[in-house]
């Protein structure tokens, strides 16, 4: 599903991801870990192409990120991205939040979009808040909203860039649940997150990444339990 | 000296037909000129780098420049090329231009404010810069900036004023006629800074009223 | 076009005119504007509320009103009195400048945290000392800004005091502009000056407020995201603009 080969980026003069490779299969739940500025988020927004790519071959459900004939529009279609500020519409109810991007973008039947809202609504468990604004909801109900509302677009990848890590401690259980469910679904997911317990229970595997390297990969149990590297026994004890 | 309104009566539908001259310029303008404001904003923003310098200069001119000589550049000025515009077509005219570049940084600082994470979340879910704009930046940035757009209107409205210099019949060039024919001079000016304060009392009350209606988000 | 050069020193004693009378009215404008903005700011009740009269007045009407008061209307009120076109002029661009110097002032002021006055009042500072070595320089940093917007504005508005015949640079252009039959080239020179006259100063007020963003350095208080807000706008009136990430400019204004 997402194959990347020595991925570079840099901004400017500083080089962020220095010749990152990985390979993800279609349903696989990877969870990216790493200290701060280790360059785990640079390489997530690379996915859908809100970070360009310097150097080095990304391809996506079948589209290659360094095609420069390649239309951006049409990778962000089938890639989905929860944000760790959620970036709900404000001036739009949390109905219309979620139906705005398959009428715009995808073009679809009106009807049937707000069908497919209702439904998605329901599956994050807040069909009861179609009618309100953003500001009316706490931030684990607005972080569920967007969730749906990224699964609208039926993306074949769901991005996840710290999507507790702004969240109270009581509703962080919340989201993670819904992330929970979508990826039991069978849903391609890459999540940067902190929450560790997630990535032990769900993730197929896990990626410490530092100073824009892959240093080690594994499933959790391994990482958690025998990581191999001195860095990553490193981190994982500073977190833990 | 004595103080005697009853001189001015006679002339009360005079001004009250300028000040409703006034008003219905200050909204013509404002509209025209909100609309110009808006395209100056986009091309500064995202078009051609002749356009972004275009607009840049329009913007820049306009706001170093007294509206009286760009009314008079306008009423006089064309005269010299043989384009005789009447004091309404210039006054609209003058009040467009000059609100366009006004309204265009008002926006410009509306626009920019809306945070970038929303952008983001826009392109992320495959909208186009087209779409971004006219879905998710245009009416939060409205929002911030509507009081200052209000107030601009407000001073439109006060600032229109100027045309009675080139004979447009709005409410100070009523008064200024009254003032001459009856020489009722304190009476007449008070009595007219006294329309144009209730009228911009009751826009500045309404702009508050407005805003907590139109964004109940 | 070749005319007009002889009609150069006409336009450009009408260009000395206006500077005058924009420093007289700058100077005495913001004296004036800094005495009522201080009553505007201060807690006797009495002074509070009639400043709040004279700038709410003064700002929601027009200059040009004004203007034709001060000449027409106040000579009438002081017997014997003859006001020139430059003495009518300046006091009511002066009283107009005022109001809206009057309100920064105030805005400034109530920007001092409340903390301010407690930790003066706690050091043993008396009112004067209190206000002159700790309110009134931090509240002056907050004001420069939007008080080089406002002259910048009244050196645009001076150009109204030429319908009460002053002949300040708009009024030379005028004259110039029906006597040579050229107005478009008049005008066009009368503007330039103007705008070489009020730009560089634009230039180095937007200068002044982004070296005040970076000093100032404080936490994004209301102090912060209201001095984008007071600078921008306040060619002439501030309700509040969000903070601008990329450049704070002025924005609002008509002249």
């Amino acid at each position: 599903m997402i194959s990347v080969t020595d991925l570079h980026k840099s901004f400017g003069k500083v080089e962020v991801l220095k010749g990152m490779s990985c390979e993800i299969a279609a349903s696989e739940v990877v969870c990216l870990i790493g200290p701060s500025g280790s360059g785990k988020s640079t390489f997530l927004r690379c996915l859908n192409l809100l970070e360009s790519i310097t150097a080095g071959t990304v391809i996506i459900n079948g589209h290659n990120l360094g095609d420069p004939k390649l239309d951006k529009i049409t990778v962000r279609k089938d890639v989905g991205m929860v944000f760790q500020q959620f970036n709900l519409f404000p001036h739009l109810k949390v109905l219309d939040n979620i139906m705005l991007a398959p009428l715009k973008v995808g073009k679809k039947d009106r009807l049937a979009t707000e069908q497919k809202a209702l439904e998605l609504l329901e599956k994050v468990g807040l069909s009861d808040k179609a009618d309100a604004y953003p500001s009316a909801l706490s931030g684990g109900q607005q972080q569920r909203v967007a969730i749906a509302r990224a699964l609208a677009m039926d993306p074949a990848v769901m991005l996840f860039d710290e999507p507790t890590s702004a969240l109270d401690p009581e509703t962080v259980g919340d989201v993670l649940e819904v992330m929970k469910r979508l990826a039991e679904e069978g849903m391609t997911m890459v999540v940067v997150s902190h929450e560790m317990g997630f990535a032990r229970e769900v993730a197929d595997r896990v990626i410490f990444i530092d100073e824009g390297l892959i240093v080690e990969e594994g499933k959790p149990t391994e990482m958690f339990d025998n990581p191999r590297h001195e860095r990553t026994r490193a981190f994982l004890r500073r977190v833990s | 000296m004595t103080w005697y309104l009853g001189d001015l009566i006679p002339y009360l539908p005079l001004i009250l037909q300028g000040l409703w001259v006034s008003i219905y310029v200050s909204v013509a303008s404002f509209l025209a000129g909100s609309a110009l404001g808006l395209v100056a904003y986009r091309a500064k923003a995202g078009g051609s780098p002749a356009l972004r310098r275009m607009s840049s200069a329009y913007i820049e001119v306009i706001r170093n420049v007294p509206l009286l000589v760009v009314l008079y550049l306008i009423y006089f000025g064309l005269g010299q090329f043989g384009i005789n515009l009447d004091p309404l077509w210039s006054t609209l005219i003058a009040l467009t231009i000059n609100n366009g570049a006004y309204v265009a940084e008002i926006l410009r600082a509306g626009f920019d404010s809306v945070p970038g994470g929303l952008r983001e979340a826009a392109q992320a879910l495959g909208m186009s810069s087209r779409q971004t704009f006219r879905y998710v930046v245009f009416v939060p940035g409205i929002r911030k900036v509507f009081p200052a757009l209000t107030n601009q209107f407000i001073l439109l409205f006060l600032f229109s004023s100027v045309a009675s210099v080139i004979a447009l019949p709005e409410l100070t060039n009523a008064l200024m006629t009254v003032n001459s024919n009856t020489l009722r001079t304190f009476e007449v000016f008070t009595v007219g800074a006294l329309l144009y304060y209730a009228v911009s009392s009751v826009l500045a009350v309404g702009s508050r009223v407005g805003e907590k209606r139109l964004f109940r988000w | 076009m070749g005319d007009l050069l002889t009609y150069l020193p006409p336009l450009a004693r009408g260009a000395w005119m206006t500077i005058i009378l924009c420093l007289i009215v700058g100077v005495a404008g913001s004296i004036l504007g800094f005495v009522i903005g201080l009553a505007r700011a201060s807690s006797i009740g009495v002074l509070r509320w009639v400043s709040a009269i004279y700038t709410n007045f003064l700002r929601g009407i027009p200059l040009l009103i004004i203007l034709l008061f001060t000449y027409f209307a106040l000579p009438l009120l002081i017997p014997g009195a003859d006001f020139s076109q430059l003495m009518s002029g300046a006091i009511g661009l002066t009283l107009f400048v005022s109001a809206y110097i009057a309100e920064v002032v105030r805005g400034a002021i109530e920007s001092v945290p409340r903390g301010q006055y407690e930790a003066a009042e706690a050091l043993g500072l008396g009112f004067f000392n209190k206000f002159r070595y700790v309110i009134v320089p931090q509240a002056m940093r907050v004001m420069v800004p939007p008080w080089v917007g406002i002259l910048l504005a009244m050196i645009k508005d001076s150009s109204l005091v030429s319908v009460i015949g002053f002949v300040d640079l708009t009024q030379a252009g005028k004259i110039v502009g029906t006597t040579t039959m050229q107005p478009l080239w008049a005008f066009v020179v009368v503007g330039a000056v103007y705008f070489f006259i009020c730009y560089p100063l634009g230039r180095f007020g937007r200068w002044y407020e982004k070296r005040l963003s970076i000093s100032l350095a404080r936490p994004p208080d209301t102090l912060q995201i209201l001095m984008p807000a007071v600078t921008g706008l306040l060619e002439h009136e501030p309700p509040e603009l969000p903070e601008s990430p990329e450049s704070p400019r002025d924005a609002g204004g008509t002249t």
